[in-house]
Protein backbone atom coordinates (compact mmCIF):
# COMPACT_ATOMS: atom_id res chain seq x y z
CA UNK A 1 0.00 0.00 0.00
CA UNK A 2 2.47 2.58 1.04
CA UNK A 3 4.66 2.63 -2.71
CA UNK A 4 1.04 3.14 -4.52
CA UNK A 5 0.43 5.59 -2.14
CA UNK A 6 3.59 7.54 -2.07
CA UNK A 7 3.60 7.30 -6.22
CA UNK A 8 -0.15 8.67 -5.98
CA UNK A 9 0.96 11.60 -3.97
CA UNK A 10 3.77 12.39 -5.91
CA UNK A 11 1.86 12.30 -9.52
CA UNK A 12 -1.09 14.16 -7.68
CA UNK A 13 1.17 16.85 -6.20
CA UNK A 14 1.21 19.52 -9.20
CA UNK A 15 -2.51 19.75 -9.42
CA UNK A 16 -3.28 19.47 -5.56
CA UNK A 17 -0.92 22.61 -5.60
CA UNK A 18 -2.71 24.48 -8.34
CA UNK A 19 -5.57 23.68 -5.92
CA UNK A 20 -4.03 25.35 -2.93
CA UNK A 21 -3.35 28.39 -5.30
CA UNK A 22 -7.14 28.64 -5.95
CA UNK A 23 -7.64 28.67 -1.86
CA UNK A 24 -5.19 31.47 -1.56
CA UNK A 25 -6.86 33.74 -4.23
CA UNK A 26 -10.38 32.56 -2.64
CA UNK A 27 -8.83 33.43 0.79
CA UNK A 28 -7.24 36.87 -0.55
CA UNK A 29 -10.02 37.85 -2.46
CA UNK A 30 -12.59 37.38 0.64
CA UNK A 31 -9.88 39.04 3.54
CA UNK A 32 -9.97 41.90 0.87
CA UNK A 33 -13.60 42.22 0.04
CA UNK A 34 -14.20 41.64 4.01
CA UNK A 35 -11.71 44.36 4.87
CA UNK A 36 -13.41 46.69 2.14
CA UNK A 37 -16.42 46.65 3.89
CA UNK A 38 -15.74 45.26 7.57
CA UNK A 39 -13.82 48.75 7.67
CA UNK A 40 -16.96 51.13 7.16
CA UNK A 41 -19.06 48.50 9.04
CA UNK A 42 -16.54 48.73 12.30
CA UNK A 43 -16.52 52.69 12.09
CA UNK A 44 -20.41 52.92 11.82
CA UNK A 45 -20.82 50.49 14.64
CA UNK A 46 -18.82 52.53 16.99
CA UNK A 47 -19.28 55.99 15.87
CA UNK A 48 -22.82 55.71 14.18
CA UNK A 49 -26.12 56.70 15.13
CA UNK A 50 -28.61 54.39 16.56
CA UNK A 51 -29.97 53.46 13.51
CA UNK A 52 -26.87 52.58 11.64
CA UNK A 53 -25.84 50.74 14.36
CA UNK A 54 -28.92 48.89 14.30
CA UNK A 55 -28.53 47.89 10.48
CA UNK A 56 -25.14 46.96 10.88
CA UNK A 57 -26.17 44.57 13.96
CA UNK A 58 -28.28 42.80 11.21
CA UNK A 59 -25.96 42.41 9.24
CA UNK A 60 -23.70 40.51 11.48
CA UNK A 61 -26.33 38.22 13.11
CA UNK A 62 -27.02 37.21 9.53
CA UNK A 63 -24.04 36.45 8.41
CA UNK A 64 -22.29 35.06 11.77
CA UNK A 65 -25.24 33.28 12.33
CA UNK A 66 -26.06 31.49 9.23
CA UNK A 67 -23.52 28.02 8.36
CA UNK A 68 -21.16 28.66 5.67
CA UNK A 69 -22.56 26.03 3.86
CA UNK A 70 -26.08 27.30 3.74
CA UNK A 71 -25.16 30.89 2.55
CA UNK A 72 -22.60 29.14 -0.46
CA UNK A 73 -25.85 27.63 -1.90
CA UNK A 74 -28.04 29.80 -0.87
CA UNK A 75 -26.11 32.48 -3.18
CA UNK A 76 -25.08 29.93 -5.47
CA UNK A 77 -28.16 28.76 -6.65
CA UNK A 78 -30.65 31.13 -4.75
CA UNK A 79 -29.49 34.78 -5.11
CA UNK A 80 -27.32 34.97 -7.58
CA UNK A 81 -29.24 32.70 -10.02
CA UNK A 82 -32.52 34.41 -9.31
CA UNK A 83 -30.63 38.46 -10.32
CA UNK A 84 -29.52 36.66 -13.82
CA UNK A 85 -26.09 37.14 -12.72
CA UNK A 86 -24.71 32.98 -13.42
CA UNK A 87 -21.76 33.96 -11.32
CA UNK A 88 -18.76 31.34 -11.08
CA UNK A 89 -18.98 28.88 -8.44
CA UNK A 90 -15.18 30.80 -7.71
CA UNK A 91 -16.89 33.87 -7.88
CA UNK A 92 -19.78 32.82 -5.45
CA UNK A 93 -17.25 31.63 -2.85
CA UNK A 94 -15.09 34.80 -2.67
CA UNK A 95 -18.62 37.18 -2.48
CA UNK A 96 -19.86 34.52 0.32
CA UNK A 97 -16.80 34.19 2.48
CA UNK A 98 -15.78 37.51 1.74
CA UNK A 99 -19.73 39.30 3.71
CA UNK A 100 -18.89 37.18 6.41
CA UNK A 101 -15.76 38.11 7.06
CA UNK A 102 -16.64 41.49 6.28
CA UNK A 103 -18.62 40.33 9.55
CA UNK A 104 -16.03 39.27 11.44
CA UNK A 105 -13.03 41.96 10.46
CA UNK A 106 -15.39 44.63 11.44
CA UNK A 107 -16.30 42.93 15.20
CA UNK A 108 -11.70 42.65 15.44
CA UNK A 109 -11.19 45.71 14.18
CA UNK A 110 -14.41 47.34 16.56
CA UNK A 111 -12.73 45.38 19.22
CA UNK A 112 -9.09 48.05 18.15
CA UNK A 113 -11.00 51.00 18.39
CA UNK A 114 -12.97 50.57 21.91
CA UNK A 115 -9.47 48.93 23.17
CA UNK A 116 -7.94 52.39 22.09
CA UNK A 117 -7.39 54.55 25.21
CA UNK A 118 -10.46 57.19 25.78
CA UNK A 119 -7.85 60.13 25.82
CA UNK A 120 -7.04 60.00 22.19
CA UNK A 121 -10.21 60.85 20.63
CA UNK A 122 -10.60 63.68 23.60
CA UNK A 123 -7.03 65.20 22.67
CA UNK A 124 -7.88 64.69 19.06
CA UNK A 125 -10.46 66.93 19.27
CA UNK A 126 -8.97 69.18 22.12
CA UNK A 127 -6.60 70.44 19.61
CA UNK A 128 -9.35 71.21 17.08
CA UNK A 129 -9.81 68.37 15.24
CA UNK A 130 -13.09 67.18 13.57
CA UNK A 131 -14.43 63.95 14.49
CA UNK A 132 -14.04 62.61 11.60
CA UNK A 133 -10.60 63.71 10.96
CA UNK A 134 -10.15 62.44 14.26
CA UNK A 135 -11.31 58.59 13.56
CA UNK A 136 -9.08 58.96 10.04
CA UNK A 137 -5.92 60.50 11.61
CA UNK A 138 -5.54 59.08 14.98
CA UNK A 139 -8.07 56.42 15.85
CA UNK A 140 -7.94 54.12 12.47
CA UNK A 141 -3.82 54.22 12.30
CA UNK A 142 -3.76 53.06 15.52
CA UNK A 143 -6.68 50.40 15.61
CA UNK A 144 -5.98 48.78 12.46
CA UNK A 145 -1.96 48.12 13.47
CA UNK A 146 -3.69 46.40 16.47
CA UNK A 147 -6.09 44.23 14.50
CA UNK A 148 -3.22 42.27 13.04
CA UNK A 149 -3.31 39.02 15.64
CA UNK A 150 -6.98 39.44 15.00
CA UNK A 151 -6.44 39.13 11.46
CA UNK A 152 -4.32 36.16 11.57
CA UNK A 153 -6.96 34.39 13.57
CA UNK A 154 -9.11 35.43 10.50
CA UNK A 155 -7.04 34.41 7.92
CA UNK A 156 -6.44 30.87 9.27
CA UNK A 157 -10.05 30.36 9.90
CA UNK A 158 -11.10 31.86 6.25
CA UNK A 159 -8.26 29.19 4.83
CA UNK A 160 -9.80 26.36 6.25
CA UNK A 161 -13.43 27.50 5.59
CA UNK A 162 -12.43 28.09 1.90
CA UNK A 163 -11.91 24.09 1.61
CA UNK A 164 -15.99 24.12 1.38
CA UNK A 165 -16.27 25.87 -1.81
CA UNK A 166 -15.68 21.91 -2.86
CA UNK A 167 -19.62 22.05 -2.46
CA UNK A 168 -19.80 24.19 -5.10
CA UNK A 169 -17.42 22.09 -7.30
CA UNK A 170 -14.74 25.00 -6.83
CA UNK A 171 -11.84 22.84 -7.87
CA UNK A 172 -9.61 23.78 -4.84
CA UNK A 173 -7.34 21.05 -2.84
CA UNK A 174 -9.96 19.00 -1.11
CA UNK A 175 -11.81 18.85 -4.24
CA UNK A 176 -8.77 17.71 -6.01
CA UNK A 177 -7.81 15.52 -3.24
CA UNK A 178 -10.87 13.79 -4.16
CA UNK A 179 -10.67 13.59 -7.43
CA UNK A 180 -6.51 11.69 -7.26
CA UNK A 181 -8.17 9.58 -4.45
CA UNK A 182 -11.18 8.17 -6.69
CA UNK A 183 -8.31 7.85 -9.66
CA UNK A 184 -5.53 6.37 -7.70
CA UNK A 185 -8.06 4.66 -4.46
CA UNK A 186 -4.80 5.93 -2.29
CA UNK A 187 -7.51 8.04 0.19
CA UNK A 188 -5.61 8.26 3.06
CA UNK A 189 -2.24 9.36 1.63
CA UNK A 190 -4.04 12.03 -0.56
CA UNK A 191 -6.11 13.66 2.07
CA UNK A 192 -2.73 13.89 4.56
CA UNK A 193 -1.08 15.30 1.77
CA UNK A 194 -4.36 18.16 1.49
CA UNK A 195 -4.05 18.39 5.28
CA UNK A 196 -0.36 18.98 5.15
CA UNK A 197 -0.61 22.00 2.51
CA UNK A 198 -3.19 22.89 4.68
CA UNK A 199 -1.13 23.63 7.94
CA UNK A 200 1.39 24.75 6.04
CA UNK A 201 -0.42 27.58 4.79
CA UNK A 202 -1.77 28.35 7.43
CA UNK A 203 1.66 28.47 9.41
CA UNK A 204 3.01 31.12 6.53
CA UNK A 205 0.10 33.23 6.66
CA UNK A 206 -0.11 33.72 10.76
CA UNK A 207 3.59 33.92 10.40
CA UNK A 208 3.55 36.55 7.77
CA UNK A 209 0.95 38.54 9.26
CA UNK A 210 3.07 37.93 12.85
CA UNK A 211 6.16 40.13 11.21
CA UNK A 212 3.70 42.26 9.83
CA UNK A 213 2.66 43.33 13.14
CA UNK A 214 6.36 43.62 14.52
CA UNK A 215 7.19 45.48 12.12
CA UNK A 216 4.27 48.30 11.95
CA UNK A 217 3.61 47.71 15.51
CA UNK A 218 2.83 51.01 17.73
CA UNK A 219 6.42 51.16 19.84
CA UNK A 220 5.04 50.65 23.62
CA UNK A 221 1.61 48.48 22.70
CA UNK A 222 3.97 45.73 21.74
CA UNK A 223 3.88 42.77 24.28
CA UNK B 1 -13.35 66.88 1.83
CA UNK B 2 -10.19 64.17 1.81
CA UNK B 3 -12.71 61.74 3.51
CA UNK B 4 -15.28 62.22 0.75
CA UNK B 5 -13.10 61.36 -1.40
CA UNK B 6 -11.59 58.24 0.45
CA UNK B 7 -15.02 56.49 0.65
CA UNK B 8 -15.61 57.06 -2.81
CA UNK B 9 -12.41 55.35 -3.47
CA UNK B 10 -13.46 52.49 -1.53
CA UNK B 11 -16.10 51.66 -3.36
CA UNK B 12 -14.70 51.98 -6.52
CA UNK B 13 -12.07 49.71 -5.17
CA UNK B 14 -15.55 47.06 -3.24
CA UNK B 15 -16.99 46.77 -7.11
CA UNK B 16 -13.79 46.37 -8.60
CA UNK B 17 -13.39 43.20 -6.09
CA UNK B 18 -16.53 42.03 -7.38
CA UNK B 19 -15.90 42.87 -11.45
CA UNK B 20 -13.02 40.69 -10.95
CA UNK B 21 -14.71 37.56 -10.66
CA UNK B 22 -17.18 38.70 -13.42
CA UNK B 23 -14.30 39.34 -16.28
CA UNK B 24 -14.61 35.16 -15.62
CA UNK B 25 -17.71 34.32 -17.27
CA UNK B 26 -18.06 36.65 -20.65
CA UNK B 27 -16.22 34.59 -23.09
CA UNK B 28 -17.63 32.86 -26.21
CA UNK B 29 -20.24 30.61 -26.10
CA UNK B 30 -19.40 27.18 -25.00
CA UNK B 31 -21.28 24.19 -24.09
CA UNK B 32 -20.10 23.07 -20.66
CA UNK B 33 -20.51 19.66 -19.66
CA UNK B 34 -20.87 18.80 -15.83
CA UNK B 35 -19.24 15.53 -14.78
CA UNK B 36 -18.55 13.89 -11.62
CA UNK B 37 -15.24 14.25 -11.50
CA UNK B 38 -15.29 11.51 -8.74
CA UNK B 39 -16.59 8.68 -11.30
CA UNK B 40 -14.64 6.61 -13.31
CA UNK B 41 -14.04 5.63 -15.50
CA UNK B 42 -16.64 7.46 -17.19
CA UNK B 43 -15.14 10.38 -15.74
CA UNK B 44 -12.31 11.62 -13.88
CA UNK B 45 -9.51 13.46 -13.51
CA UNK B 46 -6.15 12.83 -15.30
CA UNK B 47 -2.07 12.37 -14.29
CA UNK B 48 -1.99 15.83 -15.11
CA UNK B 49 -5.26 17.12 -13.81
CA UNK B 50 -7.43 17.23 -17.05
CA UNK B 51 -10.70 15.59 -17.24
CA UNK B 52 -10.90 12.33 -18.42
CA UNK B 53 -12.92 8.90 -18.97
CA UNK B 54 -15.41 7.51 -21.58
CA UNK B 55 -17.90 10.14 -21.79
CA UNK B 56 -15.28 12.72 -22.05
CA UNK B 57 -13.59 11.48 -24.75
CA UNK B 58 -16.91 10.58 -26.41
CA UNK B 59 -18.31 14.08 -26.10
CA UNK B 60 -14.76 15.68 -27.25
CA UNK B 61 -15.19 13.30 -30.52
CA UNK B 62 -18.95 14.52 -30.79
CA UNK B 63 -17.92 18.36 -29.72
CA UNK B 64 -15.49 18.04 -33.12
CA UNK B 65 -17.41 16.11 -35.37
CA UNK B 66 -20.77 18.46 -34.78
CA UNK B 67 -18.88 21.70 -34.80
CA UNK B 68 -18.86 23.13 -31.56
CA UNK B 69 -16.93 23.54 -28.23
CA UNK B 70 -17.23 21.81 -24.77
CA UNK B 71 -15.23 22.56 -21.54
CA UNK B 72 -15.86 19.62 -18.58
CA UNK B 73 -16.84 21.34 -15.52
CA UNK B 74 -16.28 18.71 -12.21
CA UNK B 75 -19.45 19.52 -10.19
CA UNK B 76 -20.74 18.12 -7.48
CA UNK B 77 -23.11 15.21 -8.26
CA UNK B 78 -26.00 15.49 -5.56
CA UNK B 79 -26.00 19.25 -6.96
CA UNK B 80 -25.86 18.44 -10.94
CA UNK B 81 -29.27 18.87 -11.75
CA UNK B 82 -30.14 21.86 -10.04
CA UNK B 83 -26.79 23.29 -12.21
CA UNK B 84 -28.07 22.04 -15.06
CA UNK B 85 -31.28 24.19 -14.72
CA UNK B 86 -29.89 26.75 -13.10
CA UNK B 87 -27.37 27.02 -16.28
CA UNK B 88 -24.53 26.53 -14.53
CA UNK B 89 -23.51 24.05 -16.92
CA UNK B 90 -25.45 23.14 -20.25
CA UNK B 91 -25.09 18.91 -20.35
CA UNK B 92 -24.13 16.31 -18.02
CA UNK B 93 -22.09 13.50 -19.79
CA UNK B 94 -21.13 11.96 -16.75
CA UNK B 95 -22.22 7.95 -16.72
CA UNK B 96 -25.91 9.45 -15.73
CA UNK B 97 -28.58 6.85 -15.13
CA UNK B 98 -32.23 7.33 -17.02
CA UNK B 99 -34.95 7.47 -14.78
CA UNK B 100 -38.73 8.54 -14.56
CA UNK B 101 -37.84 10.76 -11.84
CA UNK B 102 -34.93 12.76 -13.52
CA UNK B 103 -37.22 12.79 -16.87
CA UNK B 104 -39.04 15.25 -15.03
CA UNK B 105 -36.57 17.67 -14.81
CA UNK B 106 -34.30 17.17 -18.16
CA UNK B 107 -34.40 15.52 -21.47
CA UNK B 108 -31.93 12.52 -22.07
CA UNK B 109 -30.12 11.68 -25.42
CA UNK B 110 -30.52 8.20 -26.91
CA UNK B 111 -28.74 5.44 -24.48
CA UNK B 112 -25.46 4.69 -24.51
CA UNK B 113 -24.73 2.17 -21.76
CA UNK B 114 -26.23 0.24 -19.00
CA UNK B 115 -26.04 0.56 -15.34
CA UNK B 116 -26.18 -2.68 -13.86
CA UNK B 117 -26.44 -2.22 -9.81
CA UNK B 118 -24.10 -4.81 -7.50
CA UNK B 119 -23.08 -5.49 -3.84
CA UNK B 120 -19.38 -5.16 -3.29
CA UNK B 121 -17.79 -6.81 -0.31
CA UNK B 122 -13.95 -7.20 0.83
CA UNK B 123 -13.07 -9.80 -1.26
CA UNK B 124 -12.71 -12.05 2.18
CA UNK B 125 -15.78 -11.56 3.96
CA UNK B 126 -18.60 -14.14 3.99
CA UNK B 127 -21.62 -11.77 3.46
CA UNK B 128 -24.00 -12.80 0.59
CA UNK B 129 -27.04 -10.82 -1.07
CA UNK B 130 -29.36 -12.69 1.14
CA UNK B 131 -27.32 -12.06 4.33
CA UNK B 132 -26.54 -8.54 3.39
CA UNK B 133 -30.77 -7.71 3.71
CA UNK B 134 -31.17 -8.28 6.93
CA UNK B 135 -31.12 -6.32 9.96
CA UNK B 136 -28.42 -4.61 10.80
CA UNK B 137 -25.70 -4.88 8.11
CA UNK B 138 -24.45 -1.76 6.99
CA UNK B 139 -24.67 -0.75 3.25
CA UNK B 140 -22.78 2.13 1.43
CA UNK B 141 -24.35 4.31 -1.06
CA UNK B 142 -23.55 7.48 -3.30
CA UNK B 143 -25.75 10.28 -2.01
CA UNK B 144 -27.97 11.45 -5.18
CA UNK B 145 -28.09 8.26 -7.38
CA UNK B 146 -30.94 6.40 -8.44
CA UNK B 147 -29.36 3.42 -6.49
CA UNK B 148 -29.78 6.00 -3.17
CA UNK B 149 -33.19 6.76 -4.13
CA UNK B 150 -34.19 3.08 -5.24
CA UNK B 151 -32.80 1.40 -2.11
CA UNK B 152 -34.27 3.88 -0.11
CA UNK B 153 -38.11 3.92 -1.52
CA UNK B 154 -37.95 -0.20 -2.57
CA UNK B 155 -35.93 -1.77 0.44
CA UNK B 156 -35.60 0.66 3.85
CA UNK B 157 -39.53 1.45 3.13
CA UNK B 158 -40.69 -2.38 2.60
CA UNK B 159 -39.36 -3.12 5.31
CA UNK B 160 -35.89 -4.18 5.35
CA UNK B 161 -34.06 -3.46 8.66
CA UNK B 162 -30.43 -3.11 7.09
CA UNK B 163 -28.59 0.61 7.20
CA UNK B 164 -27.84 2.62 4.62
CA UNK B 165 -25.04 5.13 4.66
CA UNK B 166 -24.30 7.75 2.06
CA UNK B 167 -21.01 9.07 0.81
CA UNK B 168 -19.94 11.83 -1.74
CA UNK B 169 -18.78 9.58 -4.23
CA UNK B 170 -19.16 6.14 -4.95
CA UNK B 171 -15.11 5.46 -4.54
CA UNK B 172 -15.50 6.64 -0.96
CA UNK B 173 -18.22 4.54 -0.43
CA UNK B 174 -16.08 1.39 -1.15
CA UNK B 175 -12.90 2.77 0.73
CA UNK B 176 -15.52 2.63 3.63
CA UNK B 177 -15.47 -0.94 2.80
CA UNK B 178 -12.37 -1.49 2.66
CA UNK B 179 -12.33 0.28 6.10
CA UNK B 180 -14.84 -2.32 7.43
CA UNK B 181 -17.22 0.87 8.43
CA UNK B 182 -19.92 -0.92 6.12
CA UNK B 183 -20.31 -3.73 4.88
CA UNK B 184 -21.18 -3.76 1.57
CA UNK B 185 -21.92 -1.17 -0.89
CA UNK B 186 -24.29 -0.30 -4.16
CA UNK B 187 -22.49 0.22 -7.16
CA UNK B 188 -22.42 -0.28 -10.78
CA UNK B 189 -20.78 -3.28 -11.88
CA UNK B 190 -18.54 -0.55 -14.11
CA UNK B 191 -17.22 1.19 -11.40
CA UNK B 192 -17.06 -2.03 -9.36
CA UNK B 193 -14.80 -4.15 -12.22
CA UNK B 194 -12.61 -0.86 -12.53
CA UNK B 195 -11.82 -0.83 -8.81
CA UNK B 196 -10.99 -4.47 -8.82
CA UNK B 197 -8.79 -3.48 -11.62
CA UNK B 198 -6.99 -1.18 -9.50
CA UNK B 199 -6.03 -4.29 -7.28
CA UNK B 200 -8.00 -3.12 -4.38
CA UNK B 201 -9.26 -6.08 -2.51
CA UNK B 202 -12.95 -6.19 -3.24
CA UNK B 203 -15.47 -8.23 -4.98
CA UNK B 204 -19.01 -8.63 -6.45
CA UNK B 205 -21.67 -10.89 -4.43
CA UNK B 206 -24.23 -10.26 -6.99
CA UNK B 207 -27.32 -8.05 -8.14
CA UNK B 208 -29.36 -6.87 -4.94
CA UNK B 209 -32.87 -6.51 -7.10
CA UNK B 210 -32.59 -3.16 -8.95
CA UNK B 211 -33.47 -3.52 -12.56
CA UNK B 212 -31.44 -2.37 -15.06
CA UNK B 213 -31.20 1.05 -16.49
CA UNK B 214 -29.52 3.00 -19.38
CA UNK B 215 -27.71 5.50 -19.27
CA UNK B 216 -27.61 9.05 -21.75
CA UNK B 217 -26.57 12.59 -21.94
CA UNK B 218 -28.98 15.28 -20.03
CA UNK B 219 -29.90 18.51 -21.55
CA UNK B 220 -32.52 21.47 -20.12
CA UNK B 221 -36.28 20.37 -21.23
CA UNK B 222 -36.09 23.33 -23.46
CA UNK B 223 -32.87 22.79 -24.98
CA UNK B 224 -34.02 20.86 -28.05
CA UNK B 225 -31.24 22.02 -30.34
CA UNK B 226 -28.57 20.79 -28.43
CA UNK B 227 -30.48 17.49 -27.77
CA UNK B 228 -30.70 16.81 -31.13
CA UNK B 229 -26.52 17.41 -31.52
CA UNK B 230 -25.98 15.02 -28.87
CA UNK B 231 -28.08 12.38 -30.65
CA UNK B 232 -26.85 12.64 -33.94
CA UNK B 233 -23.27 13.38 -32.47
CA UNK B 234 -23.80 9.98 -30.42
CA UNK B 235 -25.20 8.06 -33.40
CA UNK B 236 -22.27 8.87 -35.69
CA UNK B 237 -19.84 8.22 -32.85
CA UNK B 238 -21.14 4.47 -31.91
CA UNK B 239 -21.17 3.89 -35.48
CA UNK B 240 -17.40 4.12 -35.65
CA UNK B 241 -14.53 1.18 -34.79
CA UNK B 242 -13.23 3.81 -32.35
CA UNK B 243 -16.34 3.77 -29.84
CA UNK B 244 -15.35 -0.25 -29.66
CA UNK B 245 -11.96 0.96 -28.94
CA UNK B 246 -13.05 3.92 -26.30
CA UNK B 247 -15.38 1.21 -24.22
CA UNK B 248 -12.67 -1.42 -24.02
CA UNK B 249 -10.00 1.04 -23.32
CA UNK B 250 -11.85 2.33 -20.24
CA UNK B 251 -12.81 -0.88 -19.09
CA UNK B 252 -16.82 -0.24 -19.88
CA UNK B 253 -18.36 -3.76 -21.12
CA UNK B 254 -21.75 -3.24 -22.87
Amino acid sequence: MIPQGLTAIKEGLPYLLEGALVNIAVVLGAMALGFALGLPLAVGHVYGNRKTRGLIGIYILFFRGIPLLVLLFLFYFGLFSLSGINASAFTVAIVVLGLISAAYQSQILRGAILSLPEGQMKAALSIGMSKKKAIFFVILPQALRLSIPGWSNEYSILLKDSAVAYALGVAELMARAHHVASRTYQHLYLYLTAGFIFLLLTYLGTKGLNVLYKKVGIPGYLR
Amino acid sequence: MLKKRFWIGWLVFVFLMAGLGNSAFAQDKVYINGIDANYPPFSFIDKNGNPDGLDVKAVDWIAEEMGFKVKHQPTEWDAIIPSLKNKKIDMIASGMTVTEERKKEVNFSIPYNETIMVLVTKKDAALTVEKAKTKDVKWGVQRGTTEAKWIEENMLQKGFQFKLQHYDSAPLAVEDVINGRVDCAAVSTTTANEIIDKGIPIKIIGKYGQPDDVVAYAVRKEDTQLLNILDEGLKRLMATPLWKELNEKYGVKK
